[in-house]
């Protein structure tokens, strides 16, 4: 089969694709999963074959893909080390933090046909681990809101900020209280290894939620 | 039978965190289905036993329900708090058993399918291997029969288009209006590549992906009831698909399933589906399919006991079209009031015949509407709209499509279609408006 490397930015391109739509996908069904909003505005919609819960949201969904729409070019130059959404608490404290932890490996190639359809299925074993992720979770506090942060390697935020990538969406530096977590309890999820990503899923939650 | 299997459900629950289906386990360690069955029940009593960690399960009710008068087979995966609430509906119980065993409490079913899925996909070919029901005529077409069937369909499909009036050309059609159902599911089932059958007895191995508990007889929980079920196989077995996104394609797997208990009550012989069959045979062409299995978690809940379902009456020129209209039941922040399965079988039976022997139909779809009301808020509502479609719809689908704005929910009816024709890309522009097309599609763009 054709074997396309990194500078191949097509390719590097469909790998950032596939990533920001299961981002996307993942991020709602923890907003559903955790009960950050209200069940009610979730509707079922289908990914990867399987049923998944999708806010239907205007505004909500409107963030979501800003927010990702951002973070994909920090992926397709494998920057983007970390992509963590923080579930805080009224005081705006993080509760939970779940962390996609990605990796892309230096020389993408596809090698075989199988290689989407397997990796649909590791995405879909993500999806159907974070459906089932409140076994080991405790219940969050009510009126918690979320954030997404995105740690990077090396410097690749100064080159975000002085290019705003959508108008009037702009990153900013994190500060310290949203980072930081008490206590924090590291669970751990999921993991997948394939030949174009390399992804990691866990929980931190604190151990004391309210 | 050795205890070993509990500690291996108790692996898979505990220390992995699965959800373990009935399917899952029986695919996964080996086991007919029946036997998973009784596995999960014995572990789930031996753990309630020990009270130790918090576990949640789902089963499977099935059975007789009626409702406004008519009775209908209803099937429904129900969590065990509700259970006894929806065994008092029925008014009669052909099977209960365990579905699933899991630590989390799901919160919807979606992940029950999900769990099914892979299992199923890794065994497509003998993924009924362990099934119990049987249809010895059910055999996988060879891939002559699946060109000829591929080519049947295609061949109807661009007549409409021409208008011709019925002449020669058309009169083939005209002459075969029974066959047009089963093309459309023939059509259906030529677009995949998984086993065949076009035969009456359209069993769960047709169905690629599709867990789908299937009405088994009971384990040991004796729920049926012998004399009953010849008064359910006397009259018109009304089906009722209850809006579900697990579908299933088994035609009257619950009747053939039904009719095997009564003749054998125990757990293991299933071989009464010969005897089903040449009942079955009479009801070939009528829609088929689909006994949904209703989802009576939460959802249910919010829409106050409303279920919208449609009665489907075997009639030899009805459709299986019925099936594409129905949708799973939508969470909604403000429920528009669908009137109910009278409005939709009206619909789904009314013809605007043409000269030319195309069949054109309207169907209700759901459709959502998000506008700003009043008072400022967002309103989400969702209500049944007639969409007028014809058999041969793809062409005509991308035209209905257009005008929808882009953030609507794509609708699982729509997405149905496009499993359909998933071969005919022509439908790519109804993929416009939403970012569900699978994660092949990549491939497609260059």
């Amino acid at each position: 089969m054709t074997t396309l490397t990194r500078q191949d930015l097509n390719f590097g391109q469909v790998v950032a694709d596939i990533l920001c739509e299961f981002l996307e996908v993942a991020i709602h069904l923890i907003l559903y999963v955790r009960e950050v909003y209200p069940s009610g505005i979730f509707q079922k919609r289908k990914k990867y074959n399987v049923p998944v819960q999708m806010s239907c949201h205007p505004e909500l969904n409107q963030y979501i893909q800003d927010t990702l729409h951002c973070v994909k070019p920090l992926i397709e130059k494998n920057d983007a080390e970390k992509v963590v959404v923080v579930i805080m608490d009224k005081e705006h404290h993080p509760v939970e933090r779940f962390v996609f932890e990605i990796s892309q490996p230096p020389l993408l190639s596809i090698s075989s046909d199988t290689l989407l359809s397997h990796v649909e299925q590791l995405l879909r074993a993500f999806i159907l681990k974070i459906s089932v992720c409140d076994a080991v979770l405790n219940n969050n506090p009510p009126g918690c809101s979320f954030t997404v942060l995105v740690h990077t390697r090396d410097a690749a935020t100064r080159n975000m900020e002085k290019v705003q990538v959508i108008k009037d969406f702009p990153w900013i530096v994190a500060d310290e209280q949203e980072v930081h977590m008490q206590e924090p309890r590291l669970i751990p999820l999921k993991t997948m290894t394939s030949d174009i990503v390399k992804m990691q899923l866990y929980v931190e939650e604190r151990t004391q939620k309210t | 039978m050795d205890e070993l299997y509990l500690d291996n459900i108790d692996e898979f629950v505990n220390d992995h965190d699965k959800i373990v289906t009935y399917k899952w386990l029986s695919l996964t360690l080996g086991v007919h289905v029946n036997t998973a069955k009784q596995m999960l029940f014995h572990y789930l009593d031996h753990k309630r036993k020990e009270s130790s960690a918090q576990l949640h399960a789902t089963y499977l009710v099935s059975g007789k329900f009626v409702a406004n008068g008519q009775t209908s087979h209803k099937v429904s995966v129900v969590r065990e708090e509700q259970l006894e609430d929806v065994k008092a509906k029925m008014s009669l119980i052909v099977s209960v058993h365990v579905y699933s065993v899991q630590k989390a409490l799901l919160k919807d079913s979606g992940p029950l399918y999900s769990v099914d899925y892979d299992a199923v996909k890794d065994n497509l070919k003998n993924c009924s291997k362990y099934s119990a029901i049987r249809c010895p005529t059910a055999v996988p077409m060879s891939s002559l029969e699946l060109q000829q069937a591929r080519e049947m369909h295609r061949a109807p499909s661009p007549e409409p288009e021409n208008k011709k009036p019925a002449m020669n050309g058309n009169g083939n059609l005209a002459s075969k209006p029974p066959t047009k159902p089963a093309k459309g599911i023939m059509g259906m089932f030529a677009n995949k590549s998984t086993p065949k059958n076009q035969d009456s007895g359209r069993e769960m191995k047709s169905e690629q992906k599709e867990d789908a508990p299937v009405v088994d007889a009971p384990k040991s929980k004796p729920a049926t009831k012998a004399n009953p079920m010849m008064n359910f196989f006397g009259s018109q077995p009304a089906k009722k698909p209850e809006k579900t996104v697990k579908e299933e394609e088994a035609a009257q797997s619950s009747s053939t399933a039904a009719e095997k208990q009564r003749q054998s009550p125990q757990a293991e012989q299933k071989r009464g589906a010969a005897a089903a069959e040449p009942q079955k045979n009479a009801k070939k062409d009528s829609r088929s399919k689909n006994k949904r299995i209703e989802d009576s978690d939460s959802e249910e809940e919010k829409m106050e006991k409303k279920k919208r379902r449609r009665i489907k009456l075997p009639e030899p020129d009805s459709s299986d079209e019925d099936v594409i209209p129905d949708s799973p039941p939508q969470m909604e922040t403000r429920e528009a009031s669908p009137s109910p399965k009278k409005e939709a079988e009206a619909v789904t039976h009314s013809y605007q015949g043409n000269s030319d022997g195309k069949i054109r139909k309207r169907r209700q779809v759901l459709k959502s509407h998000t506008f700003v009301d009043e008072e400022g808020c967002i309103v989400t509502e969702k209500g049944y709209e007639s969409e007028s479609y014809s058999e041969t719809e793809d062409d005509f689908q991308p035209t209905k499509q257009a005008p929808r704005d882009p953030f609507k929910a794509k609708l699982p009816s729509s997405s149905k279609d496009e499993e359909k024709k998933s071969q005919k890309k022509s439908s790519a522009n109804a993929n416009k408006g939403t970012k569900q097309a699978s994660i092949m599609g990549f491939f497609q763009k260059k």
